[in-house]
């Protein structure tokens, strides 16, 4: 081993010897790498290469230490002059090519400003609901059915929060609450008693004593401990207690709701405002001391309206408790539904079973629990900000990409300094401290954009965010960001730019900034993939909008006016009806509380065929009442069978049922037949599957029964000019309701608005996908820039030789335009997946065709094109003497 | 006494300098460490060492001796300087003084 081996001599890896001679001092340095070596060639003719070169490391790793570690230099250096000429270099670099410059910031105060957007973001959803006392303890019930048609609710019935309580002593407290619109949950007339004008107002909600005491809400008025402890008491925020109490103290006073003055509700205490960061939003907290909505409700195990909340004690487990409430399924449920002779009995011993939620997680990972509350989605928060991050990675991209193109401009510089004395490590501060600058001016730009953007974002986003300003952890969080983000972008540049030989380098023999041209397509590719990606994503999503919009939902939702709050009409419903009927351009006129857009009421019942409630199992079905106009104001058609004629008293017992519940009751002929719940009716017709509920599901089985009465007057109009035909109906409305302001709404408004998650979805994708392009663009157009100075020369001989304007552009944009095309062959395929993931949440939906993506990729070429176009085109139509003459 | 104190392995190291004369370097020590105590010596902990005692003046050091083997790089060659052959025997003396004191019956008896 000693003999002199030419081709096969052992070497260790050179990083780590690099990384050796980068730290060691010089005093030992050579001697102990020597001696290393030495070690080394000994392993390896013993060991082998592989363990020798572990080895080898290893030692490199135990000189680590101070005694061996590279001392502070100690020629007297001046750091902050050094400093001072750096700041003032990079400055200079900066103002002398300002497209540069711009463009660097640009794209850089871009992504960072999405950044710090999404990052508000997601701090503001993962900051939901974390801040209740003994927040720990508290948890919200909910209910599973595994099995095939299974699901996860909140509902439980009236008397489980109190069976909780008594029955399992881990259950320190427990308390109810009705989120949604069911009798007066949801939206109200209001007045003080002691005033005639009616207004009205959202976000009530019905709730325990326990429930506030569980929360600790915090109350401005009224003592915590009471405040819902009586029968028709109520809490309000203080934002309304401000508005209809101003300036006193309203605990004792008493609203009227919906003119029903047999039944005041006393204010038995003002709540602060729900903090924006809480699932629960509401101003109005009815009590449920001493509610029955109907005689033996609040006992019976028939009907699950309530959500429960407990606090349980802080010894207990969670995960055990759930395993003990089993019980409570078999005391109470199971002998209710053996009492009933229900069908589904089998089913609940074995798939019924309950959970706790805790409180914190409600917000975000209540995904597939059917809870009627707005919630997020985890999944979002994940997207979104992969995506930031994707996008300040784009930003980085264009740092790294120009300055290391620029690299020949600086390359004199960098020779020249390392002749007159300079080392590496001042280059590498020097480029650093450059890259840090910009990092921070570009953290100011972006600063500025977020303040200008925010009011539009929350728009977006449909949240209420703020800059934090004066929160202690907000600058030096952006400062700490900064200078990460900044060497991140500048780390590599940096080294490159330091690495070059001076001898090269004044000799004029380095080769322009191509070195790295790989690494810099590489970087284009990477930019543009995920430019087109999200432009797909954005296409495939407003596609589905699209659809949703314009699919035939089964209803004509097109110059519908729905004339809400008409409850308090009361007898004069009908004559109110007629009235209308009678203005110019009225159609037609129905009154129900049931139409197929969220904010209408709906419930939950159990149908049989006739006779069979024993045998079978029941369908859940929503069962409608509406009045004979209803199917020809919603443009509804009947399959077969006939409407209902109000005139024949046989139809009180009638019903029209949809294609769904035929199909689910096994009804071949299903006119004729005759279908029960607690009462009998016989089947009229069957009304065209119409969607009632989101496109996310299949639609569901439905009947409708004659009513009469309604809180909603809807109004099939044909004209060209609402505002006419509103006026008119306006002026009818104040002849019957002087005290109450009309409040109408558009039926394809109302469906357009339950799908606003789809449209806020897709603008979000559409601004991302915009800003990933501008950033890519911003980078390639530089780009673009720069390799025509670089051609210059080329180009003008070419020119001078006889090449064509035509055949010059296609030399410079071909390159570019590859690129993009590679990209597009990468991004496709990912995207057709995530999308495709994306719409298997809905039942109906879109298609993803070809034509999305060609589209998409005659989009991001011509972009592409456009962006290096210019450059193109300019160097194509220059004077080649301007270029040449000089030299 | 901080400055003249003397670890055990400072006095390994020392020793070994010694013994190889004229060819005392970071390897050739570790391998008659290794080969005259059996142990398993670390090379950094050997080279600290040489740079400590060379710092407390008991060694110098000179460059030289550079082999293919060692990728052409010199062996950094240490030799004992007057303080350290005193220090040496310094702590012979004492240790020899210290043996004498020991009484006799602890090498006879056995028993205590």
């Amino acid at each position: 081993m000693k003999t002199s081996q030419h081709n096969d001599k052992p070497m260790p890896p050179k990083w780590a010897m690099r990384f050796f001679y980068w730290y060691c001092n010089d005093h030992l340095a050579d001697a102990v790498i020597g001696d290393l070596f030495e070690l080394y060639s000994r392993r390896y003719t013993k060991l082998g290469k592989r363990k020798a070169d572990i080895l080898f490391i290893w030692n490199v790793i135990q000189f680590l230490q101070p005694f061996a570690i590279r001392k502070k230099s100690n020629t007297p250096l001046n750091h902050l002059a050094m400093f001072q000429n750096n700041f003032k270099i990079a400055w200079r670099t900066m103002t002398r090519q300002k497209m540069y410059t711009a463009i660097k910031i640009g794209g850089f105060a871009l992504g960072l400003a999405t950044c710090i957007l999404i990052s508000l973001f997601i701090k503001h959803e993962v900051s939901y609901d974390k801040n209740y006392k003994n927040g720990e303890n508290i948890y919200r019930v909910y209910n599973e059915m595994a099995g095939s048609d299974g699901g996860k609710w909140t509902s439980f019935p009236a008397s489980v929060a109190q069976i909780l309580k008594t029955d399992y002593p881990e259950v320190e407290k427990s308390g109810r609450l009705i989120p949604y619109n069911w009798f007066n949950a949801g939206n109200n007339l209001i007045r003080r008693e002691d005033q005639v004008e009616n207004t009205y107002e959202e976000k009530f909600a019905y709730a325990d004593q326990d429930l506030i005491e569980i929360l600790q809400i915090p109350l401005i008025y009224g003592n915590l401990k009471q405040a819902l402890a009586k029968p028709n008491t109520i809490v309000i925020s203080k934002r309304k207690a401000d508005k209809y109490f101003p300036n006193e103290n309203p605990v004792g006073k008493s609203l009227v709701l919906n003119e029903d003055k047999s039944k005041l509700f006393t204010i038995g205490g003002v709540m602060e405002d729900f903090p924006i960061s809480s699932h629960l939003q509401y101003d109005f907290l009815i009590t449920l001391t001493g509610v029955e909505f109907w005689p033996g409700e609040q006992t019976s195990w028939c009907c699950w309206n309530y959500n429960v909340y407990i606090k349980i004690r802080p010894d207990a487990n969670a995960a055990d408790l759930e395993k003990k409430f089993l019980s409570m399924k078999d005391r109470y449920y199971v002998s209710y539904l053996k009492e009933t002779s229900n069908q589904s009995i089998e089913d609940v011993k074995k798939y019924h079973k309950f959970h706790l939620q805790p409180v914190s997680d409600i917000h975000l990972k209540s995904d597939g629990i059917y809870d009627e509350i707005p919630h997020g989605d985890i999944r979002y928060i994940w997207l979104f900000g992969g995506i930031a991050c994707f996008i300040l990675l784009l930003a980085c991209i264009n740092f790294i990409n120009l300055s290391t193109a620029k690299s020949a401009n600086r390359a004199k510089e960098v020779g020249l300094r390392k002749v007159v004395g300079s080392v590496r490590g001042y280059l590498i501060r020097q480029f650093l401290t450059e890259s840090l600058f910009y990092s921070f001016v570009s953290f100011a730009f972006a600063l500025m954009l977020v303040f200008l953007v925010m009011p539009y974002f929350n728009l977006l986003a449909g949240k209420t965010l703020l800059i934090p300003w004066t929160a202690w952890w907000f600058f030096p969080l952006l400062i700490l960001a900064a200078v990460i983000v900044g060497v991140l972008a500048g780390v590599y540049p940096s080294f490159y730019l330091s690495s070059f030989k001076p001898i090269d380098v004044l000799k004029g023999s380095i080769s322009k900034g191509s070195r790295s041209s790989k690494l810099r397509s590489a970087m284009v590719v990477f930019q543009f993939t995920t430019s087109i990606i999200l432009i797909i994503g954005t296409f495939v999503i407003y596609r589905q909008m699209n659809y949703i919009l314009n699919t035939k939902v089964g209803f004509d939702k097109e110059q519908v006016i729905m004339i809400q709050g008409a409850n308090t009409l009361d007898k004069k419903q009908i004559t109110f009806k007629n009235e209308l009927l009678k203005l110019a351009n009225v159609e037609n006129v129905t009154i129900s509380q049931y139409f197929p857009v969220d904010g209408t009421k709906r419930d939950q019942n159990q149908f049989w065929r006739d006779g069979k409630s024993k045998e079978e199992k029941g369908v859940g079905t929503q069962k409608w009442y509406v009045d004979a106009d209803y199917l020809k104001t919603m443009g509804m058609t009947l399959k077969e069978g006939r409407n209902f004629i109000p005139e024949m008293a046989s139809d009180s017992q009638a019903a029209i049922i949809n294609e769904a519940m035929a199909k689910a009751l096994n009804l071949k002929k299903p006119v004729g037949e005759r279908i029960m719940n607690w009462e009998t009716y016989n089947v009229i017709g069957v009304v065209d599957d119409f969607h009632f509920e989101s496109l996310k599901g299949e639609i569901r089985p439905l009947c409708m029964v004659l009513g009469t009465w309604g809180n909603i007057v809807s109004v099939k109009v044909s004209t060209d000019n609402m505002n006419s035909v509103i006026n008119a109906i306006t002026k009818t409305w104040n002849t019957f309701m002087p005290t109450q302001p009309i409040r109408y709404t558009f039926l394809d408004e109302s469906y357009a608005r339950m799908y606003d998650d789809v449209q806020r979805m897709g603008n979000i994708f559409a601004c991302f996908a915009l800003l990933a392009i501008i950033v890519a663009c911003l980078g390639l157009f530089a780009l673009s820039a720069y390799m025509v100075e670089q051609r210059n020369k080329e180009i003008s001989i070419r020119l001078v030789l006889g090449a064509s304007i035509n055949s010059i552009f296609k030399l410079l944009t071909q390159n570019f335009v590859k690129l993009v095309l590679l990209s597009f062959v990468i991004a496709a395929p990912i995207a057709w997946f995530m999308m495709h993931k994306w719409l298997e949440d809905y039942v109906y939906k879109t298609k993803i065709t070809w034509d999305i993506f060609v589209i998409s990729g005659v989009i991001s070429v011509m972009i592409a094109l456009l962006t290096v176009s210019y450059q193109s085109i300019r160097a194509a139509l220059a004077n080649p003497a301007n270029s040449l003459r000089s030299e | 006494m901080k400055g003249t104190y003397l670890g055990e392995f400072e006095e390994l190291v020392l020793l070994s300098v010694g013994i190889l004369f004229d060819d005392a370097y970071g390897l050739a020590i570790v391998d008659e460490l290794e080969k005259q105590t059996g142990r398993n010596v670390m090379m950094s902990s050997v080279h600290k060492s040489l740079v400590r005692l060379e710092e407390k003046g008991y060694l110098k050091s000179q460059l030289g001796g550079a082999t293919a083997s060692r990728g052409g790089r010199d062996k950094r060659l240490y030799t004992l300087t007057q303080a350290g052959k005193k220090v040496l025997s310094d702590s012979r003396e004492m240790r020899n003084d210290m043996w004498k004191q020991i009484p006799k019956i602890v090498w006879e008896g056995g028993k205590i």
